[in-house]
């Protein structure tokens, strides 16, 4: 069933695909002499439908690498993924992830770079992502207990002081902002929003200072709530 | 360059395109980030070189102008002998 334009393409590129192999397969089982109707045929089968598979199938692959169930393909995700797509849960990744425009594709939406060039920076490391996997992750237990904890590049970069204190708020409050604009009364009214308007809009003060739920059952945290357990009466 | 040899450079295209397709599609049907980022480079790779190689052997053949027909060489010399004969 065609659910999504995502689909259409995908169906498009499996249709030029099947049209290809068959050429292909006509071609090599039957050698006949290259004439003008062969060479057409070929260069269909080799030319026209094979580029428009790669086209399609870049474009679906491309959506499929931005939902929430691609992101949870690798174990290391698995803590985040599930939480992300438990509807008990009070944390902010699934609260978003249940917002029916996006939550399919949450990850992406709140990982992402957002600048100009954010989609091509986000794949590119998203290709990280997947050395870093292979090569430090790929035996480390069923959530990749026994690999390094995971942290945010752009917290790295911080920790690594490649960026500032003031740059890493501005971009982490980018993200929130991408939504949240901050000009809505009923958003300024809520909470103790109207108390740190300036700070929020100046990116003085973070919006993850206050809402630090994100991901309750990362594994960096998972040490610091058994503590929390065995510290309770 | 013989009729022979622009002939396997098709079949070798050809094989190229049909591994490149299966690999792409395969990519489509089962997506995972291993085999999408295979599909996307490696498969992609082999499909562009496989429309060069292509493109190739129809310039060659272009270039000693004639369609390709199977066992060309043998049926070429064929119609020499039988020219000589006579």
């Amino acid at each position: 069933m065609i659910h999504s334009f995502q689909d259409l393409l995908k169906l498009g590129a499996l249709a030029g695909a099947g049209v290809s192999v068959a050429i292909i397969v006509w071609y090599l089982a039957k050698r006949p002499p290259l004439g003008r109707l062969a060479k057409m045929l070929l260069f269909l089968g080799l030319g026209v439908f094979p580029t428009g598979v790669a086209l399609m199938g870049n474009i679906a692959g491309f959506e499929f690498t931005k939902t929430r169930q691609f992101c949870g393909s690798c174990h290391v995700m698995g803590p985040y993924v599930r939480d992300a797509g438990d509807p008990a849960s009070k944390s902010l990744a699934s609260a978003h992830s249940r917002n029916k425009w996006f939550g399919h594709d949450s990850c992406y939406t709140c990982h992402a770079d957002y600048g100009m060039f954010g989609a091509v920076a986000t794949k590119v490391t998203g290709l990280s992502h997947l050395y870093h996997y292979v090569t430090e992750y790929a035996m480390t237990g069923p959530d990749g207990e026994g690999g390094k904890p995971l942290k945010l590049y752009k917290r790295q970069d911080l920790e690594k002081k490649k960026l500032t204190e003031a740059e890493f708020t501005k971009h982490v409050n980018g993200v929130c902002k991408q939504c949240h604009s901050t000009d809505d009364p009923m958003w300024i009214a809520a909470g103790a929003h109207e108390g740190v308007l300036d700070g929020l809009r100046g990116d003085k003060t973070a919006c993850i200072d206050c809402h630090s739920d994100i991901h309750p059952t990362a594994l960096h945290r998972r040490a610091k709530q058994a503590r929390a357990e065995e510290s309770k009466p | 360059m013989k009729h022979a040899q622009i002939k396997k450079l098709t079949y070798v295209a050809a094989a190229g395109t049909l591994v490149s397709v299966i690999l792409m599609s395969l990519a489509l049907v089962f997506p995972n980030p291993l085999l999408l980022v295979f599909a996307m480079s490696l498969g992609q790779g082999i499909g562009i070189l496989s429309l060069a190689l292509y493109l190739l052997a129809i310039a060659l053949d272009l270039n000693i102008g004639g369609a390709l027909v199977d066992n060309v060489d043998e049926q070429l010399q064929a119609v020499r002998e039988d020219h000589v004969r006579k």
